[in-house]
């Protein structure tokens, strides 16, 4: 098979393939390897690319598989991993110059997981300096570029995963989302990312930034290859306190059943204001699609979203005590957008704190209410479509809004709502902008229903308008 | 409530070592401007009934004496 159709291929696809012995792990690692080396000085997604691991990884498995031991979906499948997440004896920078130098000896314990299921660790994905921004245009190694306009950000902050899965480098994408930064290159990227339920994942071996809401979730080609990654990385972790030990479902036995009769919950405020006509027009087919496949619609009133900002203050506050070891030795070391943004940490205080914190209660509780009556609950996914990498701000709705750095937080609008809940968010590809960029549209589910999510996200996939579409950069691919 | 530029340059000098120039305070002002414009929000708000948010609730169908897998093998 050529390597241009092999890398098409989704995971579901492939790995039949590779189980049957019609398609090679070498063969699947050396094609995406080829195809990173020849994007890469137009997307700039990896910091490092593991060729020898990866490639010493892809000949033990094709030995197992022809030894006859089969490890599951992801056998032979080349994944990417962002550069906030331990691989053992590879560096992991966090997109920093602080770190530049960091290596440790263990696996994350996803990275452990995503091995033990025979994946293939392509290599570590470009991000935004320290995860803390949307664009993923980063100071030290460059900015990462958008598969589908290369003059535009990828989203972020796990840039280099979205990048890497629209341009059909990897198959996926570990990124880690602590206000919308897996959601948000899917959206911009045109490709499926996925934050689970907090607590559904381990975040053990991530260099978190703040100590509320993080989760490690994929980026993929298609709803159900993100269902099957997650089935790989679901599950109690008795070292992690974070995670909670709730039995795994399988999440890929929902899909196909349809939608009819499902209870679609559409926000009467908040997540619809201030859109860009074209993502809300966009958002409003997606509903009449769902709609057409037999679900009802109900709306819904989440009044507390007027303190939406408090999760916010909370990661001001936590960024300040991430960054509190290097501060005062490496302070020459940080880009500017994340240096002035953390020292704002330096003012919250600890009354104010206690308060967001009370408030993020109030939040999950009001959106606990608003879901017992409901099946899923649709938003768009972002107020806008991927801006220009050199925009230092964008003129929205009115309003002048700054897109990186202190004071930044409209790309995130609509996603970081769902990390101060904890409810499983995912978005998916709904359409294009008349400049040809992607558009998402976001399904959220109760806590702990990532099958319901998944068989809601992939009766929407069947009808999207741009199911199949493929970006500009794989022209002549 | 607007905060004296030398009260917020004091604090960063004594907690976190260093001098921050006008001109880099006014790089940190618009995350300030944001953290007063929330606190502005909350003067209202009644947080007197909000519980404690430290326990995390298994979903009551789950069945508790049905063990916990990792993911690859679901259960059931």
């Amino acid at each position: 098979m050529a390597n241009q159709d092999l890398l098409r291929l989704s995971i579901a696809e492939l790995a039949p393939k590779i189980r049957a012995g019609q398609v090679s792990p070498v063969e699947v690692t050396t094609a995406a390897l080829e195809r990173a080396e020849e994007l890469q000085p137009k997307l700039n997604s990896f910091i490092t690319l593991m060729k020898e691991q990866a490639m010493a990884q892809a000949e033990s498995e094709q030995a197992a598989v022809a030894r006859g031991e089969f490890k599951g979906p992801l056998q032979g499948i080349p994944i990417g991993i962002k550069d906030n997440m331990a691989v053992a004896g590879t560096k992991t920078t966090l997109g920093s110059k602080v770190l530049a130098g960091n290596v440790t000896d263990e696996d994350a314990e996803v990275v452990r997981r995503l091995k033990a299921a025979g994946a293939i660790i392509l290599g570590k994905e470009n991000l935004e300096e320290f995860a803390a921004g949307a664009t993923s245009n980063n100071p030290h190694f460059g900015a990462v570029h958008n598969p589908w306009g290369l003059d535009h950000v990828p989203g972020g902050s796990s840039g280099g995963g979205g990048a890497n899965v629209a341009s059909e480098v990897t198959f996926a994408s570990l990124g880690t989302d602590l206000g919308g930064s897996v959601r948000l290159p899917g959206t911009f990227c045109g490709v499926v990312g996925l934050k689970q339920t907090y607590g559904r994942v381990s975040q053990r071996g991530l260099l978190v930034t703040s100590f509320n809401g993080d989760h490690i979730g994929p980026m993929t080609r298609s709803v159900t290859d993100s269902a099957l990654v997650l089935q790989a990385l679901a599950g109690h972790d008795p070292l992690d306190p974070s995670t909670v030990p709730v039995p795994v479902a399988d999440y890929t036995s929902q899909i196909g059943k349809g939608v009819r009769g499902l209870r679609m919950g559409v926000p009467s405020n908040y997540y619809f204001e201030d859109l860009d006509p074209q993502v809300q027009a966009a958002v409003e087919a997606s509903i009449a699609a769902l709609e057409e496949l037999g679900v009802e619609t109900v709306p819904v009133s989440l009044p507390s979203m007027k303190y939406a900002g408090a999760a916010r203050i909370i990661a001001m506050s936590d960024a300040l005590v991430t960054h509190e070891p290097y501060l005062r030795s490496k302070r020459q070391e940080y880009g500017p957008d994340v240096l002035y943004r953390t020292l704002g940490g330096q003012f919250v205080l600890g009354h104010h704190y206690s308060k967001a914190m009370k408030i993020q209660r109030l939040i999950q509780e009001e959106y606990a209410r608003e879901m017992q009556g409901i099946d899923f609950i649709i938003t768009p996914t972002s107020p806008l479509f991927a801006p220009r990498i050199d925009d230092q701000y964008v003129q929205h709705a009115g309003k002048r809004h700054r897109l990186r750095g202190p004071g930044s937080g409209l790309i995130s609008r609509n996603t970081s709502p769902l990390n101060a809940t904890g409810l499983p968010a995912i978005t998916v590809p709904c359409g294009l902008s008349d400049s040809g960029l992607p558009i998402g549209v976001q399904f959220i589910t109760r806590g702990f229903e990532e099958d319901l999510l998944f068989r809601v996200a992939a009766a929407y996939e069947e009808v999207s308008p741009i199911r199949g579409a493929r970006p500009s950069v794989l022209d002549g691919f | 409530m607007p905060i004296p530029d030398e009260t917020l340059k004091a604090i960063i000098r004594d907690y976190q070592g260093f001098e921050l120039t006008d001109e880099e305070l006014a790089l940190v002002q618009p995350e300030i401007e944001f953290y007063l414009s929330e606190l502005a929000l909350w003067e209202d708000l009644d947080l007197s009934a909000v519980l404690s948010s430290r326990l995390m609730r298994v979903p009551e169908s789950v069945d508790r004496n049905e063990g916990v897998t990792e993911g690859g093998a679901p259960n059931g």
